[in-house]
């Protein structure tokens, strides 16, 4: 069993707390995706599960066992660098069995165990060669071989993409997800890129400044944010933010822009709302919660909103446009052809329900 | 609470009770075996010097007894001292500028890309790697009044025959131990000050080059600030060495003629090891340490300054 | 009719610093030229007036007689003594520095006085060590002349080291840490190959300084372990000097330097300017 527990797990370096009081539970064969902005201490966590750091207060168990006391050879993990840590003066072989060999492992095993990782992760061919001759996805590949022969109960991704180019990326990328299908084992996955996170991850861990802002599947993040921060990290092109005031009417709700438009609220929206008087909010709505309007009826929940295109920035399949509502710039997402030119007028249609309420305040999802 | 480590199959030595403690101290064991040889070398000779240095032993009297200052007051009174270290500081203010401007001007013809460079400068760097002893020597050889090509040369020059006693005639002996020694440490500027210019920002001097600069305002505004840490930094590493210059003047002059080239380590050697004055000796090598620490920490500070 | 094309102003200027590093060197290996010049030219040659410049025919009589008298033992003396002081003060400061740069053991005042230590003036050092190798019989033996050459060359080698292992990336010695290596097979497996480069530079200029050390092996060896520069000393008379043999025995004593240095020129400008720069 190799889950992995931390609790209370508080880590400063001199005054700076960087992790403060984690718990977190990853269960046994899951992807969990430490995510978060510079300095949110996802490194500083994955590097405490691997022993490579101390943390300063709390546990860390691994299929039960406190590890805390153990060195990081003896809790059984593998881990992947973000500068892929290949050996220059060995050739592909040696560093793949570099570990293995460490162990004192047999050869007939350590000849057996490489050549497969090799045949899996398709660098069968260049076992004889040095770190230097390789590109650098096969340098990625090859530090993970390295991290599969060990045959490790928890695998630990320190951000490995971040220096490859965007094509390569979602090549490795794939590689990875196809992996943890094949093997099966835990892996825990650092990266600031929410991209990785949210096509990778069974679970996302969200960090900010030390602490879990918000855990959980992919998607149910993505559409169910807790707080504004998560809104905010989560999708690209990123949610736009409009200041508003959310009214209270007979029976329902209303938004209203300083700019004066107002919008009702769809029931999937204010009925979990408690009905009090006027109050302040920030609407979340994601760039493809934006459509072009068609002239067919409006569902519930959807409303229509003249806009006049100002920028307009071509992806290949779709077109983001900005436009200006409720006084700010926001970005919307529509098919490749649904705009011609800057200053056109369009009729777009917002869809509410999948809209996002934020106290503020508080910067905590109302609704 | 732990339990035993997770394994996956590996059980050595290695971490039991002792490895375990072993690489725990690691950090500490590894420095152990340096510093206790620095420490039996560099610090304990160097404390019984010092208690030594407030005794009276010499050459006749084995006297132990502790006599204070009274050693140091002879320093100041020691002419021979005094004239070794104006020998000393001569020597180290007209070297050391020379060894510079030498080494600056080798480094400038060198400082463009051309085919073999690296072959000449392997060349240039082997009178620095040789002894010290071995550059008096053959220096001793060149300035031969009878046999050595010195005298030939300036006899060609000159038009009649010039009979220079280099290692002898009081007028010639500088000149000729500052020869060998900016013969033998150019070479090392050269090396550092290559070094330095190709390490000045490139950018830099285009922009300069396309304003039209002349080489004399590069100079001043761009390269010698870029470099003057390298600068600063050889001064003091040369500076230092050529303060306890020895070897070359051993096998030029031996401090001679007389004690007219006798550095103040020479002079050390001398009271030390010829008239076993063992505790003024002492208290000299103190002096020079006093005087040397001063320095260096004069001129670090002020490095420190400058950045 | 085709034009004459004159060398651009480039290619001049090339030709220019060519002549001028050409004549650099010369001027500056005439003197090596000369001595070893001297040592292959017979007595005759020798003290021929004018001096020739060019020996009659290249005879190796000199050396012949350095052997015949056994001078040549004293090659063999620094051959052992610089060798063994070299490697062990390479190990031992190569480890004292992986610990200053991994671990900061004693923090910024240990690497200062580690530092403080390598300016030292030897001048200041010679007399008290030199009493203190007579009360442990120390003088005039291998141990203590190794000893002494380890102790003068650690602080360098700490100090050259630490930058080099500094440039190792951690993330190296993290990886084998996780991999099941202990912290000295790190060391063994992953530093010690990474920087190789900086241990050749390293050993070769310790060896070169224990090498070419003259003050304490005239001062601490009598007649047991003469090395070469104090024979070389010998030759030197009042009156008459040895030329032939002085020359003989520089050249056999500067071949070995010459060799290792030349074939680690590559490292060798790196090993200058780091240690100075960063020292």
């Amino acid at each position: 069993m190799a889950d992995v527990k931390l609790s209370g797990l508080h880590k400063y370096y001199g005054n700076v707390h960087a992790v403060r009081g984690i718990d977190l539970t990853i269960a046994d064969g899951e992807f969990a995706v430490l995510v978060g902005p510079s300095g949110c201490g996802k490194s500083t966590l994955l590097r405490a599960i691997a022993g490579l750091e101390d943390p300063d207060q709390g546990t860390i168990a691994i299929g039960g066992h406190v590890v805390n006391d153990l060195r990081p050879r003896e809790r059984n993990i593998a881990m992947v660098f973000q500068n892929y840590a290949l050996y220059p003066y060995l050739t592909v072989y040696e560093n793949i069995a570099f570990g293995l060999r460490a162990r004192r492992t047999a050869e007939a095993v350590i000849g057996k165990r490489v050549n497969e990782a090799a045949e899996m992760l398709g660098i069968g061919n260049l076992l004889e060669r040095y770190p230097r001759q390789l590109s650098g996805g096969q340098r990625q590949r090859v530090a993970i071989g390295r991290a599969i022969v060990r045959k490790a109960e928890i695998f630990l991704f320190d951000e490995p993409l971040s220096n490859l180019d965007a094509q390569l990326r979602d090549e490795m990328r794939t590689e990875i997800k196809r992996l943890h299908l094949e093997i099966k084992t835990t892996m825990i996955y650092v990266t600031h890129d929410q991209v990785e996170a949210m096509t990778l991850a069974d679970r996302i861990v969200l960090l900010r400044e030390g602490r879990i802002e918000q855990q959980g599947e992919p998607l149910e993040l993505f559409e169910r944010p807790n707080t504004g921060f998560v809104a905010g990290f989560l999708g690209s092109p990123s949610i736009n933010l409009i200041p508003a005031k959310l009214v209270p009417l007979h029976g329902g709700a209303s938004v209203v822009f300083e700019t004066g438009e107002s919008f009702a609220l769809p029931v999937s929206k204010h009925g979990s709302l408690g009905g009090s008087g006027e109050r302040a909010i920030t609407l979340g709505i994601r760039p493809q919660h934006f459509s072009r309007g068609n002239g067919a009826p409006l569902r519930d929940g959807v409303v229509s909103y003249p806009a006049v295109v100002d920028l307009i920035q071509p992806t290949g399949t779709r077109t983001l446009i900005t436009i200006r509502i409720g006084g700010v710039d926001a970005i919307a997402e529509l098919q490749a052809h649904d705009v011609q030119s800057h200053g056109e007028e369009i009729a777009l249609e917002i869809d509410l329900n999948r809209a996002v309420l934020i106290d503020p305040a508080t910067s905590q999802v109302i609704a | 609470m732990t339990s035993p480590a997770i394994y996956d199959g590996n059980e050595r030595g290695r971490d039991g009770r002792i490895g375990r403690m072993l690489e725990d101290r690691l950090p500490y064991l590894v420095v152990a075996p340096a510093i206790l040889i620095l420490l039996l070398v560099g610090v304990f000779p160097l404390i019984y010097s010092l208690i030594v240095s407030f005794q009276r032993i010499t050459m006749t009297d084995n006297d132990t007894s502790f006599v204070g200052l009274l050693n140091y007051a002879e320093l100041f009174k020691d002419g021979r001292l005094w004239a070794a270290l104006g020998h000393t500081a001569m020597i180290t203010i007209i070297a050391l500028p020379l060894e510079l401007l030498i080494g600056f001007l080798m480094a400038q013809l060198f400082i463009d890309r051309m085919p073999g460079r690296q072959f000449f400068v392997a060349l240039l760097v082997l009178p620095t790697v040789i002894s010290p002893i071995v550059a008096g020597a053959t220096w001793r050889l060149m300035f031969d009044v009878r046999f050595g090509p010195i005298g030939q040369i300036l006899s060609f020059f000159a038009g009649e025959p010039v009979r220079i006693l280099w290692t002898v005639n009081p007028s010639y002996v500088y000149p000729g131990i500052i020869i060998c020694e900016v013969w033998q440490w150019s070479p090392f500027m050269f090396l550092l000050l290559l070094a330095a210019l190709s390490n000045v920002d490139q950018s830099q001097l285009e922009a300069a080059e396309l304003d039209g600069a002349s080489y004399a305002r590069v100079l001043r505004a761009i390269i010698l600030p870029a470099i003057a840490p390298v600068i600063a930094v050889a001064s003091l590493i040369r500076g230092l060495d050529l303060v306890r210059i020895f070897d070359i003047i051993w096998a030029l002059t031996e401090g001679g003629p007389g004690s007219m080239t006798e550095t103040i380590s020479l002079y050390t050697y001398v009271q030390g090891f010829t008239q076993f004055e063992t505790s003024y000796t002492a208290a000299i090598a103190f002096l020079v340490i006093a005087l040397l620490t001063a320095v260096t920490t004069l001129v670090l500070k002020r490095m420190e300054i400058a950045r | 009719m085709t034009a004459r094309r004159l060398p651009s102003r480039k290619v001049r200027v090339l030709a220019l610093r060519y002549v001028g590093v050409v004549a650099l060197t010369l001027l500056f290996l005439f003197p090596i030229y000369w001595l070893f010049m001297i040592s292959f030219k017979t007595p005759d040659e020798i003290y021929h007036v004018p001096p020739l410049w060019v020996p009659g025919q290249i005879q190796f009589s000199n050396y012949y007689v350095l052997f015949k008298d056994h001078d040549v033992a004293a090659i063999g003396n620094s051959l052992v003594v610089a060798g063994v002081s070299s490697v062990i003060a390479v190990i031992l400061g190569t480890l004292c520095a992986y610990s200053l740069a991994r671990f900061g053991t004693g923090g910024e005042n240990l690497a200062m006085w580690i530092l403080s230590q390598r300016m030292i003036p030897p001048i200041a050092v010679v007399f008290p060590v030199f009493l203190a190798y007579v009360y442990f019989g120390l003088v005039d033996g291998f141990f203590g002349l190794i000893l002494l050459y380890t102790a003068f060359n650690l602080p360098y080698v700490i100090w050259m080291m630490r930058g080099y292992i500094v440039d190792v990336p951690l993330e190296l010695e993290e990886s084998a840490l996780v991999d099941g290596c202990n912290r000295w097979e790190v060391i063994w497996k992953v530093v010690f190959p990474m920087v190789r480069p900086g241990l050749v530079a390293t050993s070769v200029f310790a060896f070169v300084f224990a090498w070419n050390d003259f003050i304490f092996a005239l001062v601490l060896t009598r007649t047991e372990v003469v090395t070469f520069p104090v024979q070389l000393t010998h030759y030197f008379g009042g009156q008459s000097n040895f030329w032939a043999k002085i020359a003989a025995m520089s050249v056999l004593g500067t071949l070995p330097i010459f060799a290792a240095v030349t074939v680690m020129q590559r490292y060798l400008v790196r090993g200058i300017s780091l240690g100075a720069v960063k020292g």
